[in-house]
């Protein structure tokens, strides 16, 4: 549980009790754990199994969804839980059953109140998570700038 | 005096004559054109297909995946495989970001 990208940098009664926090969930296979749209109260770490996170694509005029990123355990899922307008702005699904621990924002803010180290140590952690999405969908996206780029002028 | 009026005489029919040859040759100009006024036609409608088009979009060259119609299910596995390729192509940019990585080939059958 340590190695969890959210808890790195605490030592292992730390990371426990921010842990005992949550509550953990088992997701069944193909079961979703959070639409796009949904209030987000809870963010969620992947204990075993993964996580889909999918947006919707219109493809020969059928809503799909599509894949945009995955995650597997360790990692963290539902940021959109900690950053306001608190709504997810993705779907997320399990492939296969999943067991995720559901830490709501609330419980987590006033714990990180009581414990500012603890607190300032994950916030740093999330920002390391939220920087590394950011990253990689930036490069990404200009990989298809580059390939549209090239196709026009081709 | 009988001078004067054969040379007049001479004039008029040398100008009836003229006038005569310029009629003939004025008919069969309008013969002519009346005859090729079919492939006129053609010509002009033939015309805007082969003239260079200017501030025209090139074609756009659809990938493969988009021209065959592949069923919809095999198309969203491509997407999902182009996902996961161009995430890890991504991945190894942050390793070691450089610009021919960032720009590195894909395999991804959606795109070639």
């Amino acid at each position: 549980m340590v190695n969890m990208d959210l808890l790195q940098g605490l030592d292992e009664d730390e990371a426990t009790r921010v842990l005992e926090l949550g509550k953990r969930m088992t997701v069944e296979s193909g079961g979703v754990l959070f639409r796009l749209g949904d209030r987000a109260d809870s963010l969620y770490l992947v204990a075993r199994g993964r996580i889909r996170l999918t947006l919707p694509i219109e493809v020969r005029g059928r809503s799909e969804n599509v894949l945009v990123e995955e995650e597997g355990s360790g990692h963290t899922v539902g940021w959109s839980a900690l950053t306001p307008p608190y709504r997810f702005t993705l779907t997320a699904s399990a492939p296969f059953e999943t067991e995720v621990v559901a830490i709501e924002r609330e419980a987590l803010a006033a714990y990180f109140a009581a414990h500012p180290q603890t607190g300032q140590a994950v916030s740093l952690n999330l920002a390391g998570v939220i920087g590394r999405r950011l990253q990689v969908i930036q490069a990404m996206w200009v990989r298809e700038v580059q390939r549209m780029v090239e196709l026009r002028c081709a | 005096m009988e001078m004067l009026l054969m040379g007049a005489c001479l004039s008029m029919f040398g100008l009836a004559i003229t006038c005569l040859a310029f009629g003939a040759a004025t008919r069969r100009e309008e013969d002519q054109s009346g005859h090729k006024a079919a492939p006129a036609v053609e010509r002009e409608t033939l015309k805007p297909a082969v003239m260079p088009r200017f501030f025209v979009e090139p074609p756009v060259v659809l990938p493969l995946a988009a021209r065959s119609r592949v069923p919809i299910e095999a198309l969203l596995l491509q997407i999902e495989s182009h996902v996961r390729l161009e995430q890890a192509a991504a991945e190894s940019f942050l390793e070691c970001p450089n610009a021919s990585l960032l720009h590195s080939r894909t395999i991804s059958p959606l795109v070639n």
